[in-house]
């Protein structure tokens, strides 16, 4: 409960700080939505002009791509320290941490919340749900607004895990913010596609190693039971929220030796 | 058993070697080499409930580094540490919920908003009670002037405004512990005597036990009951700043103005030092010459216009224990 107390804390602060620049950030805001919102119009115009994806319609398409936008924007908003993480090794705001008397993870994730990229990425999921939710076919009663629920949480829970392998090998003073965007955002953008669609080594990165495919392609799935679901195992549609809680787990793991090294070595510059 | 206990404290880094050169870089990469240097090389102390103790030290002798091990930030490679019964590192929530921490280089306030918000912050990080909470703000705004800039955003304060609002958010939740790491670099003169007034002023109020380390002499003088200096690694001093001063600062400047410029002014007892046309600079041996015979015989001999005599600062002192000048006799009882 206490917790609870201190993350909102946390989040007024960050809106504070945020208001202290509302002009700045209102517009950052805008780059982002208006990035998103372009990439959206692209994959609009590819889908009606050119592409054709087998069995699935332009609504069902959008979706699916709706669930990278809303579990994307859950994920800042809740785990924005993880993104900004190595940051806070280089600056020694870790050491200020390691200083308190709180979890570290949790401090981590407390201290950041970045609300014009969880608004820019919000609102396109928002837009694209709108059009999309009511034109699918989808009976939304509880059972499946739960499930979404859970499956967006899921998503989030992964993509935090992806960014955390990244920030772990801040302890050992390894950059690799660079080499964490290329690949988190092209598998994001692959993941943009049913997976049936692509060769069978794309699908299988897509679910084993850099599982995008439980962010939006299975729980998507749950819903559409598009036929192209035959090619994969059917339990698949019901692993979003397990696949998150394993996988941030043994990232968990690993970053905990990463705080066991940084400790012991002492990578702190000064 | 003593409040803060220090055994064999041993620190080693890994150092990655470089090679020099293209070919050099790239054979590092793909061969790491390394060497261990030891920070602390096998440090022994304890400390008292309520004493104030300053770590000195040249840059990279290890100070910065026993501090953060105190802390809880790194663990030792060997030794033990305790603090009031506790393992910085291995109970690191108990022993921090009664630690501050300053860090004179590094803020732990909200850049963009007002000093107050960070103070509210605190009050849930650190299970502050409420009328706790509120008696110490305006205990501190009292004492630290903290009402003319409570409420404007951090980024706006001067470094002095800054530093005095670091302390006492560091002091929010009663801490038994406080460490300062450089707490008054970069700062004017009003401003660290502002901050060294208040920093003893709750060590007598609170019978805080502080901790410092700083290159400011006299922040130690001023501040602290205890010294303890550290080179390689080693402690090589632990006692207190009178002891070194009277040991070490026996030698007088005697600075004279002359009427004319003599050439070869030969005293027994006085040492030239330094001539800049008539104005002369000579060292003396306090013990052995008294001040007045020795203005006595000059003035006998030659005329003279002004004539100053100076104490050694302690910081010339220190400045010779590192370079190697002074070797510390052990008939001192602090020298280890």
């Amino acid at each position: 409960m206490n917790l609870f107390i201190i993350f909102y804390q946390y989040s007024k602060l960050s809106l504070k700080t945020m208001l202290e620049y509302k002009f700045d950030r209102t517009f950052i805001t805008l780059a982002i939505f208006f990035r998103e919102m372009i990439s959206v119009v692209v994959m609009f115009l590819i889908l009606t002009r050119f592409l054709h994806i087998k069995d699935w319609q332009l609504f069902e398409l959008f979706f699916l791509y709706s669930f990278l936008f809303l579990s994307y924007s859950l994920f800042i908003f809740l785990f924005a320290g993880i993104r900004d993480f190595d940051h806070m090794i280089h600056s020694g705001e870790f050491d200020r941490f390691l200083t308190r008397p709180l979890g570290l993870m949790f401090q981590i994730v407390a201290s950041r919340v970045d609300y014009p990229a969880t608004l820019g990425h919000g609102i396109v999921g928002i837009i694209l749900f709108m059009f999309t939710a009511s034109n699918v076919g989808i009976d939304w009663n509880i059972q499946n607004i739960i499930y979404y629920i859970i499956a967006l949480i899921g998503g989030a829970i992964i993509q935090a895990s992806i960014f955390m392998i990244s920030a772990s090998f801040s302890f050992w003073t390894i950059r690799v913010e660079n080499l964490r965007n290329l690949i988190f955002f092209n598998s994001r953008r692959i993941a943009g596609y049913p997976i049936s669609f692509y060769p069978s080594i794309i699908q299988k990165i897509l679910i084993f190693v850099i599982p995008f495919a439980f962010v939006n392609y299975f729980p998507a799935q749950y819903y559409l039971g598009k036929e192209d679901i035959e090619l994969f195992w059917g339990g698949y549609m019901y692993l979003t929220p397990f696949v998150g809680i394993i996988m941030f787990f043994i990232v968990y793991l690993f970053w905990k030796m990463g705080v066991r090294s940084y400790s012991s070595s002492g990578n702190s510059m000064y | 058993m003593a409040f803060i206990e220090v055994h064999d404290l041993v620190k080693e880094y890994k150092v990655n070697i470089r090679n020099k050169g293209l070919i050099g870089s790239i054979k590092s990469l793909l061969i790491p080499e390394y060497t261990m240097k030891s920070a602390v090389d096998g440090i022994n102390f304890t400390i008292e409930e309520g004493e104030t103790v300053g770590f000195i030290g040249p840059n990279g002798a290890g100070k910065s580094t026993t501090v953060k091990m105190l802390t809880g930030i790194l663990v030792p490679t060997s030794g033990s540490i305790t603090i009031g019964g506790l393992s910085p590192y291995k109970d690191r929530k108990l022993n921090t919920a009664k630690l501050g921490v300053v860090f004179g280089q590094r803020s732990q306030l909200w850049w963009d908003l007002p000093v107050i918000d960070t103070f509210d912050l605190l009050k849930y990080i650190y299970k502050i009670p409420e009328n706790i909470h509120k008696s110490n703000i305006e205990h501190f705004s009292e004492i630290l002037g903290l009402d003319e800039f409570i409420k404007q955003p951090v980024r706006q304060l001067s470094l002095g405004q800054r530093m005095r609002a670091e302390i006492a958010a560091s002091l929010l939740h009663n801490p038994e512990i406080i460490f300062f790491d450089e707490p008054t670099i970069g700062l004017d003169v009003v401003a660290k005597e502002k901050i060294r007034e208040f920093v003893k002023f709750i060590n007598k109020e609170r019978n805080t036990t502080m901790l410092f380390t700083t290159h400011d002499m006299v922040d130690i003088e001023k501040t602290c009951d205890r010294m303890i200096i550290i080179d390689h690694g080693k402690k090589i001093y632990d006692g207190t700043v009178e002891e070194i001063k009277d040991t070490y600062g026996g030698n007088r400047i005697l600075s004279v103005e002359f009427g004319q410029n003599y050439e070869n002014i030969l005293m027994s007892g006085l040492e030239l030092i330094e001539e800049k046309g008539n104005k002369k600079h000579f060292k003396f041996a306090k013990d052995d010459f008294q001040v007045s015979y020795l203005i006595q015989k000059l003035s006998q001999q030659y005329e003279i216009l002004d004539i100053t005599v100076q104490e050694p600062e302690i910081d010339g002192i220190i400045r010779e224990i590192y370079q190697g000048g002074i070797k510390l006799n052990e008939s001192l009882s602090g020298v280890c």
